[in-house]
């Protein structure tokens, strides 16, 4: 089966500004894909170029086995924009009925779903309010319902948890996990790292335009895996020289390596042993996603916030 | 259909919600209550349903005179000032914040994501703007078309003239306006188009009427036939290029003299109208509603849309190449 997204080669220039630079990505069918990057990045110019609301300078690729821009295979798909601004003069409910309006969703289905997505995001209840009436984060919840109404294979979330309180959070969290246990692909903007970190399988970070890492979690946070051993008292300058040519950063009581496996670090351990240093702490240090993005961010020149 | 739908339905939504509409809506209605108001005795006419009684030898009840002139108030004060000024005037101001609203950031995103073209969008937005005229003038032509029944007797549909007519006046206008709204995104500048264009057909209209009269009628009613006034002449055809590439918003609202059937005829007398309201025999001249009428509902509509569908393809050709 092909990629839920597959860009072989895009480009967006504005004026002068290169806003993408020839981006290649790739989002398999059935996970939670979290893209990353600080303002500006062109996060939101990369979701917008995959839903036809903005034209790249040159687009090559695939969304969900189509070309990218084939106006069809948008009907399987749910987007939810970011800072999402809905007619204050609809309900919520005919919000999403709009929305399954403009999907060509059939009007029996569409006001059955509508009800079903409400139900699903927590609105049923103010479903049949005036979105003038509602708070932001309610707004952000029938947003993800219109969002789901047309039963999307690919759901892109451009900041869903934009405004939306600690238990909503959760809930969108929630809402995510349970779209991939149903095999569906969501594909989430975000610049909140905890949050992808959480609940995405694969990642990829964009800075200046261009990918600068992607991969599973596991796979990017497992690079750079590091060992730190603690020392009770300073190491002695005898052992030091031999650490030090060795790979190790030692500084007063602490030797940090960089290794993929701890059967690296045991030869360490056997010559503090032997010299009768006492070792106080042996820690694996894994690299957190915020590390991989501020690394990753910071390497590509792009100083800006997550 | 059922993405037109969709938005139809949306847009009957928006005009619900807004109060000018509403306002528009019962100003229409309250005019359309005092026409009805207006009835024909036996030696004259009566005004609000009976209140006041003036004698007229001309204006009886059963008289063609009567008809005329019940449904030259209708063609020419309601339809002529009511409807194609102010109504129009008030569904400018009401109708220009919808592109700029929709095409917002945040709002537009959704629809764009949808497997509906951009052409489409556009020209479905635009058509269910168009609503905002279409049911107030039709809710008012409806009031007129049962007062005519019970004022002078006849069922006379062709009132209904006045829906696409009015509406064709509007969509010209509206196009200037929609251009504009969606290159700037912003609404004062789109209501400012709309009035300029607005003004300006009705000030070439009026030159071109001007100079038509200098260069041809001697007097009203006498049509010189070759020779004189050259260089008027030469004014007049210069105006009336001018006029082709402008909207006829005057002349559109105008056709509806010649569609609305009086006294079992298509066609309604100006001059006819006019001698009644100084109370005289309704004794039509023929040269003068002939001078009145000298360009064909072809040319008048023709021209107007073609100016129409200029504005129009400009702004979905904007709409559909701009990055949101």
């Amino acid at each position: 089966m092909s990629a839920a997204v597959s860009i072989e080669y895009l480009r967006k220039v504005y004026g002068g500004f290169e806003a993408l630079a020839g981006v290649s990505l790739n989002v398999p069918r059935g996970v939670v894909f979290g893209l990353l990057g600080p303002n500006g990045a062109g996060k939101s110019t990369l979701v917008k170029s995959l839903l036809t609301i903005l034209r790249p300078t040159a687009c090559r690729g695939e969304l969900l086995g189509k070309p990218i821009g084939h106006r069809a295979t948008l009907a399987k798909v749910g987007y939810l924009p970011e800072h999402a601004r809905f007619p204050e003069y609809l309900t919520g409910r005919q919000v999403v009925e709009f929305s399954a309006g403009l999907a060509n969703v059939p009007v029996a289905v569409a006001k059955r779903r509508a009800g079903e997505c409400l139900e699903r995001v927590g609105m049923s209840a103010w479903a049949n309010k005036r979105v003038g009436a509602y708070s932001k984060g309610m707004k952000q919840r029938v947003g993800l319902a219109q969002a789901l109404v047309n039963d999307p294979e690919l759901l892109i979330l451009d900041e869903p948890t934009d405004g939306v309180d600690p238990e909503g959070r959760i809930e969108i969290r929630k809402l995510i996990e349970s779209m991939r246990a149903e095999g569906k692909t969501v594909f989430v903007n975000s610049h909140l790292l905890a949050e992808v970190e959480q609940v995405a399988d694969e990642v990829a970070i964009l800075a200046k335009g261009k990918i600068v890492a992607s991969g599973s979690i596991t796979e990017l946070t497992r690079r750079g895996h590091r060992y730190e051993l603690r020392t009770e008292g300073p190491v002695p300058l005898a052992l030091r020289e031999g650490f030090a040519r060795n790979g190790w950063e030692v500084a007063g009581d602490r030797l940090v390596l960089e290794a993929e496996s701890a059967a690296t670090v045991q030869p360490a351990i056997d010559a503090l042993r032997e010299a009768k240093v006492v070792i106080r702490e042996v820690k694996e240090l894994r690299r957190s996603l915020e590390d991989l993005f501020l690394e990753a961010v910071k390497s590509n020149g792009n100083g800006g916030e997550a | 259909m059922r993405v037109f739908w969709t938005l139809l339905v949306d847009s009957l939504r928006l005009l619900r919600a807004r109060a000018l509409f509403w306002i528009t809506l019962v100003i229409s209605a309250l005019a359309a209550v005092i026409y009805l108001s207006i009835g024909f005795t036996p030696t004259g006419v009566s005004m609000m349903f009976g209140m006041g009684k003036f004698d007229n030898p001309v204006l009886r009840a059963g008289t063609q005179a009567a008809e005329l002139f019940y449904l030259g108030l209708f063609s020419k004060f309601i339809v002529g000032l009511w409807l194609s000024w102010v109504a129009i005037g008030l569904a400018i101001i009401s109708c220009a914040p919808v592109f700029p609203d929709f095409m917002a950031e945040g709002s537009i995103g959704i629809p764009l994501s949808k497997p509906v073209s951009r052409l489409k969008l556009f020209l479905y937005k635009y058509i269910g703007s168009l609503l905002f005229v279409v049911l107030q003038v039709g809710l008012f032509c409806a009031i007129v078309f049962f007062a005519v029944r019970w004022r002078v007797g006849t069922w006379n549909p062709s009132v209904f003239w006045a829906v696409p007519l009015v509406t064709l006046v509007f969509s010209y206008l509206y196009s200037v306006v929609v251009l504009v709204a969606v290159k700037t995104r912003s609404v004062l500048p789109a209501i400012l188009a709309g009035i300029l264009i607005w003004f300006a057909s009705w000030v070439g209209q009026k030159g071109e009427e001007i100079l038509y009269k200098v260069a041809y009628l001697d007097t009203p009613g006498d049509v010189i036939s070759t020779g004189e006034n050259d260089n008027v002449r030469q004014w007049h055809q210069r105006s009336v290029w001018l006029m082709a590439c402008l909207p006829k918003t005057g002349e559109t609202v105008n056709l509806m003299d010649r569609h609305v059937v009086v006294g079992g005829k298509t066609g309604f007398s100006n001059s006819g109208f006019i001698k009644i309201l100084m109370g005289m025999e309704s004794t039509p001249e023929e040269s003068v509603d002939q001078a009145i009428a000298r360009h064909s509902t072809l040319y008048i509509i023709g021209t107007s849309l073609i100016f129409e569908a200029v504005m129009l393809g400009l702004a979905a050709w904007i709409f559909c190449r701009r990055d949101f």
